[in-house]
């Protein structure tokens, strides 16, 4: 059991991961379906990811003295600042700033917050199991896997409020009908880039089942056969159905997305466990 | 929860030996400690357990940067079991601590 450092360490990295991905999501999902309504959503969730990156930061410093002095003390900060732990956190709080930044300058502004969001999902390739390997294939299907899986989150809130009302069932159904069409080359490269990365990793099947951080991994990839069988349910019948002017399917589908929302949840965390706190083997 | 109960283990240890080795019974008290690194570290923390005595901050003082080997003073607290508890930050960022023992007959 990781001690109360180790819990908060977990907590603050589930923190950082759903609101750089729920900021990034929503400004690229914002950009390429032409959606409206994100601002709110997005200064949210990138002012979760920054609070909880500044957190991560200051918690690293307690661990280095094993109480909360390390969290102000500005020689154990500072030797952070100098590894690739400072080097994340700058990069956390460029890309989320101009995210924010880019909210407030127009449809223009939204590539400025793109590239804000890329640069805070870049940093995740700096600190981890798959920055140790120093492999730069694996660093990109990181980034890859993270753009897909931030996609994935940013469709669900602009969904959700226009399946919300009558008056915008047709642009739900739109909006759902395209996603599904990018979904259809996404998933697979969503699945392939988790594959190799937990190969790269892990290395066998037997470690898979033998290890707690195989375990967790086979928990992570349940619960994203789930939300792959929840967006086909979504893609196959919801969304035809709404599109059809269906009210039932307004609410499967309201539905449907807040189980997404609690898989989501769940996958962030098995991550952010899977990222803290097990033994990669060796 | 059941993972973090099963397998929280310290992810990262990087030590590689000590003087005195861990475990080891001596018949004097050394003067200092040595702890030898896989890779490079920067010792932040090291402190001393002995017997019924609270644990006695180690002064690492004499050491900057990041190196792999470390010599530390140590103060002589009598026979006994002295237990050495570290904390550390590796290159790459990740923090690093461990525990060693040794006992004095």
């Amino acid at each position: 059991m990781p001690d109360i450092w180790g819990l908060l360490a977990i907590v603050t990295k589930f923190l950082l991961y759903l609101g750089v991905l729920t900021a990034a999501g929503t400004v690229f999902t914002a950009l390429l379906f032409r959606l409206s309504h994100y601002r709110g959503l997005c200064l949210t969730f990138s002012g979760i990811g920054l609070l909880a990156a500044i957190a991560a930061f200051l918690l690293r410093g307690a661990n280095l003295t094993g109480d909360a002095s390390g969290m102000t003390d500005p020689e154990m900060l500072g030797l952070l600042w100098g590894t690739p732990v400072g080097t994340a956190l700058l990069h956390r709080i460029t890309g989320l700033g101009l995210l924010v930044i880019g909210l407030y300058a127009g449809r223009i502004g939204l590539w400025v917050s793109a590239v804000g969001g890329l640069i805070a999902i870049w940093s995740f390739t700096h600190i981890g199991h798959v920055a140790g390997r120093e492999a730069s294939l694996l660093e990109l299907t990181l980034i890859l896997h993270l753009i897909v899986a931030s996609f994935w989150i940013g469709i669900l809130t602009p969904l959700k409020r226009l399946a919300s009302s009558p008056k915008t069932w047709s642009d739900a159904a739109g909006l759902g009908h395209k996603f599904g069409l990018l979904a259809t080359v996404m998933v697979p490269l969503l699945i392939a880039a988790g594959g190799y990365m937990g190969y790269e990793l892990v290395g066998s099947v037997n470690t898979l089942i033998s290890m707690g951080y195989g375990q967790a991994l086979i928990l992570k990839v349940v619960l994203v056969c789930g939300l792959l069988a929840l967006a086909t349910a979504n893609k196959l019948r919801f969304i035809p159905r709404l599109r059809a002017g269906d009210s039932k399917a307004s609410a499967h589908l309201i539905t449907s997305i807040y189980v997404e929302w609690l898989v989501i949840l769940a996958v962030l965390g098995t991550t952010a466990v899977l990222t803290s706190n097990l033994t990669l083997p060796t | 929860m059941i993972i973090i109960c099963a397998t929280g283990a310290i992810a990262h240890s990087p030590l590689k030996s000590t003087i005195p080795a861990n475990d080891a019974i001596i018949s004097e008290v050394p003067t200092e400690v040595f702890l030898g690194f896989k890779g490079n570290i920067r010792l932040t923390r090291m402190s001393m357990t002995h017997a019924d005595h609270n644990a006695v901050k180690m002064d690492i003082s004499g050491h900057v940067g990041f190196i792999k080997d470390y010599v530390i003073p140590i103060e002589s607290m009598g026979l006994g079991i002295y237990i050495i508890n570290w904390r550390g930050l590796g290159a790459d960022g990740h923090a690093l601590n461990g525990t060693f023992s040794f006992t004095v007959e």
